[in-house]
């Protein structure tokens, strides 16, 4: 069993800067016969906001897993400032905020109790924890449903919840699972804007299959198909005036 | 310790706030209450007789040793509320782990300082707090034992000894069934089975050689919690109930590495 790093630790923390926030190097990852990661390569500097980009089953969410520690890799290495998921999980899971898709939330929690919650396993507790609540809430405007269940909100707002509870202990590196997925154009923009706030403030990882989330949120983006990256670049760069087509097919192309 | 006290809290406010908890209570309590007054009356009717055969009134060393408050009442009353433990706790632990799956909110409490361990411990300790409340609704029958039948305090402390030890073992093999399925009605039909063959694995030893009939009989529940209904502390069923948490609970934890490997 690996202990739990003391919030003092925590303190302790790189701050967005300078250095290596996530490496992989060939990393690959099997489910079976499925290839789902296939010597995947990859710098994420601090301070960064990245964005995986790529279809359905491109294996992004792989990729997450294995950055949470979720997953071990079947071979090749990833380390997330300098330490291994797959060895020192609970080291790295000091240094994360993680935001999963939507629904995954406890819909029978009230927003602040399910806040308190986080908080506290997060190793907060008493003033610091009220403290850290009570500043989630507000950045993340959810006062007005703070005493609402979680699983009577819109998705818009849930997703809120979602950044709010990864942003309770300001964690340097901050991971985003599709963040906008299956919301309507104006909760994806709200969502897209509270992104956008924390641009800067640590390093942000972000998959999504949205190129306009991605021009709009990234400092780099990664074009993951079929387990590979197939191109790598700032966004200008990859995505300027390119259409979500093209641009796939252009990498694939190049990738093949 | 902060992570695991936010989590137990909020096991205590999950498990104590569903309308199920409060439904396997009841169960409990109607199903114990149902057979010890259904008990109750035969022994008065067992009574009855034997004041009415000495005709003149009521000569008590005419009654039979067997004939007792204990053996006729209280001990069936025990052995009903092991079996019913069976048959609930299964309910009150399928949550544990299979809802947390099935919503996929386990990798996100795994993000947090909280570790494998840390979980297995909070959630095996809340649902067992939750089948001692169950058990506690027992409690006043034993107390009337003692009040009415004679039973020493002796006596008692090995009855709740093997109640405390049965509960620990149901409530951790239910929450292993519950950490290796996202399916929260797999995990308890699981649960029931297992229980349930342990509780009387005796039955099959007709059917097969002395040697796996001793095997089969050493690891049924039954024989080893009436024993402790019967008032006799074995160190060696003692042992036998704390295997089967160990056991479960490590197979519990051993999931999450599981699930690493095969995603």
């Amino acid at each position: 069993m690996n202990g739990a790093v003391a919030s003092a630790d925590v303190d302790a923390l790189p701050l967005p800067g300078r250095g290596i926030a996530i490496e992989a190097h060939t990393l690959t990852r099997r489910f079976g016969e499925r290839l789902a990661l296939d010597a995947l390569t990859l710098r994420i500097e601090r301070g960064a906001s990245f964005a995986l980009l790529g279809a359905n089953g491109a294996g992004k969410t792989t990729f997450i897993r294995l950055v949470t520690g979720a997953l071990l890799p079947t071979s090749g290495s990833l380390t997330v400032d300098g330490i291994s998921p797959a060895l020192r999980p609970a080291e790295v899971h000091a240094r994360i905020g993680f935001v999963m898709e939507t629904s995954r939330l406890y819909p029978e929690m009230r927003v602040r109790g399910f806040l308190r919650f986080m908080g506290g396993a997060r190793g907060l507790a008493g003033a610091a924890l009220v403290r850290a609540v009570d500043a989630a809430l507000a950045r993340f405007q959810l006062e007005p449903v703070a005493s609402r269940l979680v699983g009577n909100l819109s998705k818009g707002y849930q997703q809120r919840v979602s950044l709010a509870q990864a942003f309770l202990d300001d964690p340097p590196l901050l991971i985003v699972d599709e963040p906008t997925g299956g919301l309507d154009p104006v909760q994806r923009r709200e969502v897209q804007a509270l992104l956008r706030g924390l641009r800067g403030k640590c390093t942000l990882l972000l998959c999504t299959h949205d190129l306009e989330e991605a021009r709009t949120l990234a400092t780099r983006v990664g074009v993951l198909h079929a387990g590979r990256l197939v191109a790598e670049g700032e966004p200008s760069e990859l995505l300027g005036g390119a259409d979500e087509l093209a641009l796939f097919r252009a990498s694939v192309e190049r990738a093949t | 310790m902060t992570a695991l006290r936010a989590l137990v809290r909020k096991e205590l406010a999950s498990l104590f706030g569903t309308p199920t908890a409060y439904l396997a209570l009841t169960m409990v309590a109607l199903v114990t209450a149902l057979i010890f007054f259904d008990h109750l009356r035969l022994y008065n009717q067992i009574l009855f007789v034997y004041a009415s055969a000495t005709m003149g009134g009521f000569a008590t060393d005419s009654i039979p040793d067997y004939v007792n408050l204990w053996d006729s009442v209280f001990f069936p009353v025990m052995e009903t509320l092991g079996l019913t433990l069976i048959g609930v706790v299964p309910l009150v632990t399928m949550r544990a782990f299979a809802e947390e799956r099935a919503r996929g909110t386990d990798e996100l409490i795994l993000t947090t300082h909280l570790t494998p361990g840390q979980i297995v411990l909070a959630k095996f300790g809340v649902a067992y707090l939750f089948v001692a409340s169950m058990m506690a609704v027992s409690f006043l029958y034993p107390v009337m034992a003692i009040e009415q039948g004679g039973l020493g305090l002796e006596h008692l402390s090995a009855v709740y000894l093997g109640l405390v030890l049965h509960g620990i073992g149901l409530a951790s093999i239910g929450l292993v069934c519950s950490a290796f399925t996202s399916s929260q009605l797999v995990a308890a039909i699981s649960a029931w089975a297992i229980a349930f063959l342990l509780w009387d694995l005796s039955w099959a030893s007709s059917f097969v050689g002395e040697r796996v009939a001793e095997i089969l009989d050493a690891l049924s529940i039954q024989p080893r919690y009436s024993s402790f209904a019967g008032g006799v502390v074995s160190l060696a069923n003692v042992i036998y109930f704390a295997g089967i948490a160990l056991v479960s609970l490590a197979a519990a934890r051993f999931s999450f590495d599981l699930r690493r490997v095969s995603g």
